[in-house]
């Protein structure tokens, strides 16, 4: 299904000029990048005008090539050895209580940038007490020694998208394996079962209801704490053909059986993001640990 | 002072946008703040909010035009 479909009226958001140049005004000028920039995130406005934003580590060029995302895929650059410190000093001026940060794959890196996002995570922590650091890692080729260095800086949370149910990964997330996916999450729960995991899945790609209720009890079964469930808005014609747009009644009856399933968070609405209201999900699935 | 409205580019690439609502009338005050139309991008539907407090004024294009960033797309009363 290509053609042109009428947005839904609750696909509406808010926009303020003023709010959203300022925060990318301080990210230009310290050389960060946000996914809210790259993933044209239709939350920018609402997030940038609360000074909120999620930061995008290791470059706006992506390693690979989903076709349901909006960041490039291209030669990534080298590792810019002050970006943890940066990044951090924007957490600061900002007065994030809560920093999310996401990275590009690099699969061209021999730890996927691992010891990067660890030394970001170490940053913010000793530059803002008191703030909690959330990563949305890749699955860093599945290697259990790159987790390890990402747990070891011990992040509050460790958010690993698993994007979609298994049927889709063949077309639309070629490069990455559904079951390498889970295992970021079960793994990271063996090896520091004190940190909260977290993933997120969209919906509209063409799945099924009963793909959906195996992908949440795989999900699960790894032992994941909060789950965010999304619809999925196609960047450009090129990318992979939404399929439809689900109701936000059916969102609030996917939270329902997720939230029964055992999960201690769910965030389930049209507009919800990964890293969208990360605190709210994080204190929330906290005080259930 | 009279003004114009212009279509915003709200993101880099941007050229061209849909304005797809109208949220004033012509003669209809507003406030800095208040959504006054609406632009279709890819994703979204969003409610551009008035940069400062105005009167709407002529509306130089109709719901479901696409137009280049920067047109003007109405005059204003600021």
């Amino acid at each position: 299904m290509a053609a042109y479909q009428k947005k839904p009226d609750w696909l509406k958001v808010q926009y303020n000029r003023e709010a959203v140049e300022e925060v990318a005004k301080l990210m230009k000028d310290l050389k960060l990048n946000t996914v809210c920039k790259e993933a044209n995130c239709p939350n920018l406005g609402e997030c940038y005008k609360k000074h909120t934003a999620t930061f995008m580590v290791m470059g706006s060029a992506c390693t690979r090539n989903c076709r349901f995302c909006n960041v490039s895929c291209a030669k990534p650059q080298p590792l810019d050895p002050d970006e943890p410190r940066h990044l951090a000093e924007v957490a600061k001026k900002l007065d994030l209580r809560h920093v999310v940060v996401t990275q590009v794959t690099r699969d061209d890196l021999p730890d996927g940038g691992a010891a990067h996002m660890a030394a970001v995570v170490c940053a913010v922590h000793e530059t803002c007490p008191g703030t909690t650091v959330e990563v949305l890692i890749s699955d860093l080729k599945g290697s259990e020694d790159a987790l390890r260095v990402v747990l070891d800086a011990k992040p509050e949370v460790l958010n690993h998208n698993v994007e979609m149910v298994s049927r889709l990964y063949h077309d639309v997330r070629p490069q990455a394996r559904y079951e390498r996916s889970l295992k970021v999450l079960s793994d990271s729960k063996k090896f520091a079962p004190g940190i909260l995991t977290k993933t997120g899945f969209m919906l509209g790609l063409g799945e099924t209801d009963e793909e959906v209720y195996a992908l949440m009890d795989d999900i699960r079964a790894t032992g994941c704490d909060i789950l965010t469930i999304s619809q999925y808005l196609q960047p450009t014609p090129q990318h992979w053909a939404l399929q439809r747009y689900v109701t936000p009644e059916e969102f609030a009856r996917f939270k329902d059986i997720a939230m029964e399933k055992g999960f201690k968070f769910v965030a389930s609405s049209p507009l919800v993001r990964s890293s969208y209201r990360a605190a709210e999900a994080f204190e929330a699935a906290e005080g259930r640990v | 002072m009279k003004n114009e409205l212009k279509m915003p580019k709200l993101r880099p690439e941007m050229e061209r946008g849909v304005l797809c609502a109208w949220l004033k009338e012509p003669g209809e005050a507003y406030h800095k703040g208040e959504a006054i139309f609406e632009i279709e991008t890819e994703k979204v539907v969003n409610q551009v909010e008035a940069e400062q407090d105005g009167v709407m004024g002529r509306q130089l294009v109709e719901e479901g035009d696409e137009v280049a960033v920067g047109a003007p797309i109405a005059e204003v009363e600021d």
